[in-house]
């Protein structure tokens, strides 16, 4: 009977002390789930003096709608292509975000979509939507050419055996030879959330927020990348490369479904059938029979933002997409309160993070557009500035200027309702990606030993607020 | 004459039109190895993992003998910078796990960021950042380290409460600037110190939660080896430059080469000099340039011609700094200053 009792209260003990252990170990709540109303238009219906809430209900659209090689109403896909919607990989937690749970790329490979394709092996179910590039061009006995730097992407499927294609019949690229040589790295898609309220900072405010974030005692320095035309910031993609909406729609359209716009004028092949001037077969080009480029101008349509390219109305429908907003967070079935995310703001900013994910590094310029793009506070959590990530996140690939360890200072708004994180979408646990932060050569090392100096609640206060934004 | 030119022009059009069915019908070949393409599933070599092969701007210099202020290293649980003259005996249980990001466009450098080893036994940890600014080049308002920690106690964010304001102090028979300050919330204290050596101000940041670790951890830094204050020789022996900012004018250049550029850049490129004995340029070390632009820049400076600098009557080496490309926006000073309690 004594002997019992003892094993019961040892056995007591032990359950409380695991209880506490559980208590206090930190935890990504996860994605947050609840309706936060993202998705919206930032312009307001009743000061909109120019009716551009209709240019962007057109570019929602259009952004939505499925792209076809030829012989449809919208064609001009491929021939190379990552997918043939724009809000395929455009739509976690609504349509311009980043890429959802259930993977479409997934089930291309052997349907209508891309028909004589196989799924490249990072390509899985749930995991991310991606992009691939190869750092390196291939020798000709398959190993990398680490003095040949590529970096282009590399797009997952063709039209081959397509019903729309004729016969245009394409290899996709090596991606097993590219993986045994490691020679090969993704992107994810970036939100473009709030993307208006960037495109409307001007340089003048990013540079005084850069010198102001100078006097740190973090070791963080950073720098931007810029336009090789005109000189003046870039600020969209990963690394900061793209200039503006316009652009960067363009590109996009171009790079990953094959369609050349006013922008991007010619259908893209592979890097490398670029560099040995090989290009595109020519039973594969003008496959939507109406000669380049496939998208333009339709100056004989109505009403007004039907006339745009597709470009333009992308543009348009991602410059006036609303910042995402801020939410309530739910850890393991309770809500977190206020208060505890207020904290976590706080030590966010004690530690270091705020340096570079800058909660508002600015107020926009007058806009010309609509008035909600003007003098309005840009809380994006970016400093838009490249720093050097370190050895850990470097993907070699070069991007303007900035080199293959930098990428700009991922903006945070939405982070609580995104589920893959870091640039290649390698992880979906918060607490990993803030790991990944530190590495030979990152500037946010010591900033991510503070992190881990924290204790354990303060540490979940940090999780809990980020999962806030 | 005429048969045989239609003779030609029908097999020519045969010709065209066999290789214009050959690209309605035929199916892109299998591409040859190289490009985007590779059927080699074991390649001898792999590209290496946690290598950065492809750089941005980036630091270098003329020699790789010259010691430079980002060389120093961890070996045997001692940091030692030649360019410092810093040796730094890491207190136990510490290590460098990862080394810094390169020096910045604006003169920064981390020279070493250490943190507690798998074998620390403390309930806090903490962080030993070891930084250096380039005086030559910074758009912080400030001149020496005293006014750039002031600088730093004025512009405190607002989370943050200052728990001692810099005061002077000797550590490892230096004159260094001690400033602490802490986060009620995170409850982090930091402990700086800043001393000004050979045109750098060289700050120590310690961090933790744990204030007698933090006590600790100055008590091993008294420890560090500096050079002599003012003085022209190092404790490697060999002599050191002056340090003079801006002395690339007009007034002690006497020949000056443009650089020619061959692509159209916009950083900033922070360029630090030797001049020897002699006005010449026998020393360039890049802060952050492209490999072109490194390459332009060294082709000219290696053509200036300076003035000989004297020092006490005596020829004596100069080390400055040069600004090429876009000059940085200068932070604003607010309330810095230069008094001390």
């Amino acid at each position: 009977m004594i002997k019992t009792a003892r094993v019961a209260s040892v056995f007591a003990l032990l359950v409380v002390l695991f209880l506490a252990g559980t208590a206090f170990a930190q935890t990504d709540p996860g994605v947050q789930s609840g309706n936060r109303g993202t998705g919206a238009t930032i312009i307001s219906p009743a000061n909109d003096p120019n009716g551009f809430i209709a240019f962007f209900q057109d570019g929602l659209v259009r952004f939505q709608e499925l792209e076809n090689v030829s012989n449809a109403a919208n064609v001009g896909l491929g021939p190379r292509f990552n997918s043939n919607q724009c809000s395929s990989c455009h739509s976690q937690p609504a349509i311009g975000g980043s890429g959802p749970a259930v993977n479409p790329q997934f089930a291309f490979a052997g349907s209508p979509v891309a028909p004589d394709n196989t799924t490249p092996y990072f390509i899985t179910a749930n995991g991310p939507t991606r992009e691939a590039r190869f750092p390196f061009f291939f020798n000709a006995n398959g190993t990398a050419n680490t003095s040949a730097a590529n970096g282009g992407v590399e797009d997952l499927f063709t039209v081959t055996g397509r019903s729309d294609a004729g016969s245009c019949s394409l290899t996709q690229p090596s991606f097993a030879a590219a993986e045994a040589a490691n020679n090969i790295i993704f992107r994810i898609p970036t939100p473009v959330f709030g993307a208006g309220l960037i495109e409307n900072l001007d340089d003048s405010t990013l540079l005084k927020n850069q010198a102001t974030n100078l006097n740190n005692r973090f070791g963080i320095a950073g720098a931007f990348n810029r336009n090789g035309n005109d000189g003046t910031i870039t600020r969209f993609g990963w690394k900061a490369q793209n200039k503006s909406l316009h652009i960067f729609a363009g590109e996009a359209y171009n790079v990953e479904m094959g369609i050349s716009n006013e922008l991007f004028t010619q259908d893209r092949p592979l890097p490398g059938e670029d560099q040995q001037s090989t290009g595109l077969p020519a039973n594969c080009l003008n496959l939507g029979g109406k000669g380049y480029p496939e998208d333009t101008s339709n100056p004989t349509s109505t009403p007004n933002a039907a006339v745009l390219d597709d470009v333009s109305a992308f543009a348009n429908f991602m410059r006036f997409l609303a910042p995402p907003p801020t939410g309530g967070v739910v850890l393991n079935g309770s809500s977190v309160s206020a208060a505890s995310i207020a904290t976590g703001s706080s030590l966010f900013s004690a530690i270091g993070c705020a340096t570079c994910h800058n909660p508002t590094p600015g107020t926009t310029q007058v806009s010309n557009f609509v008035p909600a793009l003007s003098n309005a506070p840009v809380n994006a959590f970016s400093d838009i500035e490249v720093h050097h990530m370190g050895t850990g996140l470097a993907d070699n690939v070069s991007q303007g200027a900035a080199g293959g360890d930098q990428f700009r200072t991922a903006p945070l708004w939405g982070l609580g309702q995104r589920i893959f994180l870091l640039h290649d979408g390698r992880t979906t646990n918060l607490i990993t990606a803030i790991q990944d932060h530190a590495s030979h050569g990152s500037e946010a090392t010591t900033v991510e030993e503070n992190f881990f100096d924290l204790n354990s609640t303060q540490q979940q206060e940090v999780l809990d607020f980020l999962r806030s934004l | 004459m005429r048969t045989r030119f239609s003779c030609s022009l029908l097999i020519l059009t045969l010709f065209a039109s066999l290789v214009s069915w050959g690209q309605a019908a035929k199916p892109q070949s299998i591409p040859q190895n190289g490009g985007d393409f590779s059927d080699n599933l074991q390649p001898v070599t792999k590209v290496p993992t946690g290598v950065i092969l492809v750089k941005g701007a980036w630091s270098s210099a003329s020699d790789s003998v010259t010691p430079l202020p980002e060389g120093g290293s961890v070996t045997n649980n001692v940091f030692i910078n030649r360019y410092f003259g810093m040796s730094y005996t890491l207190p136990s249980d510490w290590t460098e796990k990862y080394k810094g990001p390169p020096p910045s466009e604006s003169g920064r450098y981390v020279l070493a960021q250490l943190r507690p080893a798998d074998t620390f036994k403390g309930s806090d940890r903490g962080s030993i950042l070891i930084t250096a600014q380039d005086m030559f080049f910074t758009p912080l308002p400030g001149t020496n380290a005293l006014e750039l920690i002031n600088y730093t106690k004025d512009n405190l964010q607002a989370d943050y409460t200052v728990e001692m304001p810099p005061t002077q102090t000797k550590i490892a028979d230096r004159s260094f600037t001690f400033f602490a300050y802490w986060s009620p919330v995170a409850r982090l204290h930091w402990y700086v110190l800043a001393t000004q050596t050979r045109c750098h101000v060289v700050q120590i940041v310690l961090t933790s939660r744990d204030t007698k670790l933090l006590e600790r951890l100055i008590f091993d830094v008294n420890k560090m080896k500096l050079p002599a204050e003012d003085s022209l020789t190092a404790s490697t022996g060999g002599a050191v430059p002056v340090c003079i900012k801006d002395y690339a004018t007009d007034k002690n250049v006497i020949e000056r080469v443009d650089p020619i550029f061959t692509e159209h850049r916009f950083n900033s490129v922070p360029v630090r000099i030797i001049i020897n004995k002699e006005g010449e340029v026998k020393h360039i070390h890049f802060l952050s340039a492209f490999p072109d632009q490194a390459k332009a820049i060294t082709d000219a400076l290696l053509q200036w011609k300076f003035r000989r600098y004297l020092s006490n009557g005596q020829p004596a080496e100069v080390e400055t700094g040069i600004m090429f490309g876009r000059a940085l926006l200068p932070t604003t000073a607010t309330a810095a200053s230069a008094t001390t309690q």
